[in-house]
C-alpha cells in the first residue's frame, strides 16, 4: 500500500468536502476514517476553513505531512452527498487507491451546477420572496426580484474573474443599494428598506454566522474564529455598499 | 394571513436557496419543505413566548431533529438537510438595520442591535449543537448495546 497516495487520496476529499460546505468535525472525521481503514499505525488531521495538514504513520514507523490550502469555499450538497458516500464507501470496502483516485476524478467532472438562467431566475424568486417575507409590498418583491437578476450576474461576474472577496461584496451590496434607491424615486416600489433586505438575503453571511458559532462551541475554536471574522468583514462591506449608495442617492431621511 | 404569506415566502426563499446550492430530486423537496417547518415552528411558539431567540432556538431545534431523521434516510451529511431550512431564520432583516443605524451615526442602537444579531445567531448555534450532541450521544449508546449483544445484527456501516 503506497501511503503517500492514500494521504493525498484522503486529503484531496477532505478539501472537497470543505469547499462543498460540510463543517470541520465532519471532514477531519471522515480523512481519519478513511487512512484508519487501510491500517495505518497513526493518523493527525488538523482543519480550518482555510488550511488542512494531516500527518500519517504507516506500519513501518515512516511518517508522511501534506497539507492542503483553501482559499475559496462554494456550497454544493450534491457534491457533498457524493463525496460522504466515497468516503463511507471507502471505509466499508477498503478498496484499490487507484480506484478512488478515479472516483474523486468523475465527482469533480461529473457533478454539474444548474445553468447560470436558472440560477438568475432562482436569485429574483429568493429576493422577491424575501422582501415580502420582511414586509414588504407585492410592488416591492417585483422590484426586488429584477434586482436579484442583475446581483446574481454581478457575483456570477466576480467569482470567473475572482476579485477580492470583501471588494466584491461591497460593488455587490452598492449595486443593489443604488438600484432600489432609484426604483422607488421612480415610484416603482414603495420601500427601499425591504426591497434591499430581499436582496441582502443572498448576500448575507448568515450561514457562516451560525456556522461559525457552532464550530466554537463544538471545539473548534480556531476555525470557528476565523469563519465569524470572515462574517463580519463580509458585513461590513455589505454596510459600506449600503452606505455609499445612501449618501449619493440621500435615501438617509426615507 | 400574514403567517400564511410570511411561510410560503420564507419557503419559497428556502427553495431558492436549495436551487443555488444544487440540491436535486426528493433532497429538493425535503430541504424546501423544511424552510416551512422552520418559520411555522417559530410563529407556533410564539403562541406562548414573546421573546424572539428563545423562538429561534426552538425552531433551530425543530429544524435539527428534522434534518438528523432525513440524513439517516438518504444517507447524507446533515448539513444538506439543516443549511437550507435555517434560511427563513437567517438574521437578515436585523443585519439591515444595524447598518441603517452606522448610517445615522445611532451609535446606540447600532449596538444594540449588533448584539441582537449575533444572539439571534447563538440561539440558532446553541439548538443545533443540543440536538446534535443528543443524537452522537443516543447513536454511541445504541451501537454499544448493539456490540454487547455479540453483533446479532448485521453490521451497519458508521
Amino acid at each position: 500500500m503506497d501511503s503517500e497516495m492514500l494521504l493525498s487520496c484522503a486529503l484531496d476529499i477532505g478539501e472537497k468536502m470543505l469547499i462543498s460546505g460540510a463543517e470541520i468535525s465532519r471532514v477531519e472525521d471522515s480523512v481519519k476514517r478513511i487512512c484508519k481503514a487501510y491500517d495505518v499505525k497513526r493518523i493527525d488531521v488538523f482543519t480550518i476553513t482555510s488550511s488542512m495538514v494531516a500527518t500519517l504513520e504507516d506500519k513501518d514507523g515512516k511518517s508522511i505531512t501534506e497539507t492542503r490550502r483553501i482559499t475559496k469555499h462554494h456550497t454544493d450538497l450534491t457534491k457533498l452527498h457524493k463525496l460522504n458516500d466515497l468516503s463511507r464507501k471507502i471505509v466499508r470496502r477498503v478498496p484499490d487507491i487507484h480506484y478512488i483516485r478515479n472516483q474523486i476524478d468523475e465527482i469533480e467532472k461529473g457533478t454539474k451546477e444548474y445553468n447560470l438562467p436558472i440560477q438568475c431566475t432562482v436569485s429574483a424568486l429568493i429576493a422577491g420572496a424575501f422582501a415580502i417575507f420582511f414586509g414588504g409590498a407585492f410592488l416591492d418583491g417585483i422590484a426586488a426580484a429584477l434586482i436579484g437578476i442583475v446581483l446574481k450576474l454581478i457575483v456570477y461576474a466576480t467569482e470567473k474573474t475572482q476579485v477580492n472577496m470583501i471588494f466584491a461584496n461591497v460593488v455587490c451590496s452598492f449595486a443593489v443599494c443604488s438600484i432600489a434607491f432609484a426604483f422607488v424615486m421612480l415610484g416603482f416600489g414603495y420601500s427601499t428598506d425591504k426591497i434591499i433586505i430581499g436582496n441582502i438575503m443572498l448576500l448575507i453571511p448568515g450561514v457562516a454566522l451560525t456556522n461559525s458559532i457552532r464550530d466554537m462551541i463544538s471545539g473548534d475554536i480556531m476555525a470557528g474564529m476565523l469563519r465569524f471574522c470572515e462574517a463580519c468583514l463580509v458585513s461590513l462591506a455589505i454596510a459600506a455598499g449600503y452606505i455609499i449608495a445612501a449618501l449619493i442617492f440621500g435615501g438617509i431621511g426615507k | 394571513m400574514t403567517y400564511f404569506i410570511q411561510i410560503l415566502t420564507g419557503t419559497l426563499g428556502a427553495f431558492g436557496f436549495a436551487i443555488l446550492y444544487n440540491l436535486r430530486g426528493t433532497k429538493l423537496l425535503i430541504a424546501t419543505l423544511g424552510g416551512a417547518l422552520s418559520w411555522g415552528t417559530y410563529l407556533f411558539f410564539g403562541i406562548w413566548f414573546h421573546s424572539e431567540p428563545l423562538r429561534y432556538f426552538f425552531a433551530a431545534i425543530a429544524v435539527t431533529i428534522y434534518a438528523e431523521i432525513f440524513a439517516r434516510i438518504k444517507k447524507t451529511p446533515t448539513s444538506t438537510f439543516l443549511i437550507v431550512p435555517m434560511i427563513p431564520l437567517i438574521p437578515g432583516g436585523v443585519l439591515y438595520y444595524t447598518m441603517s443605524y452606522a448610517l445615522k451615526n445611532d451609535w446606540n442602537n447600532f449596538v444594540t442591535s449588533a448584539f441582537y444579531t449575533i444572539k439571534l445567531a447563538m440561539a440558532l448555534a446553541v439548538g443545533i449543537i443540543v440536538v446534535s450532541t443528543l443524537v452522537r450521544m443516543f447513536s454511541a449508546v445504541l451501537k454499544f448495546l448493539r456490540d454487547k449483544n455479540g453483533n446479532k445484527k448485521d453490521r451497519k456501516e458508521t
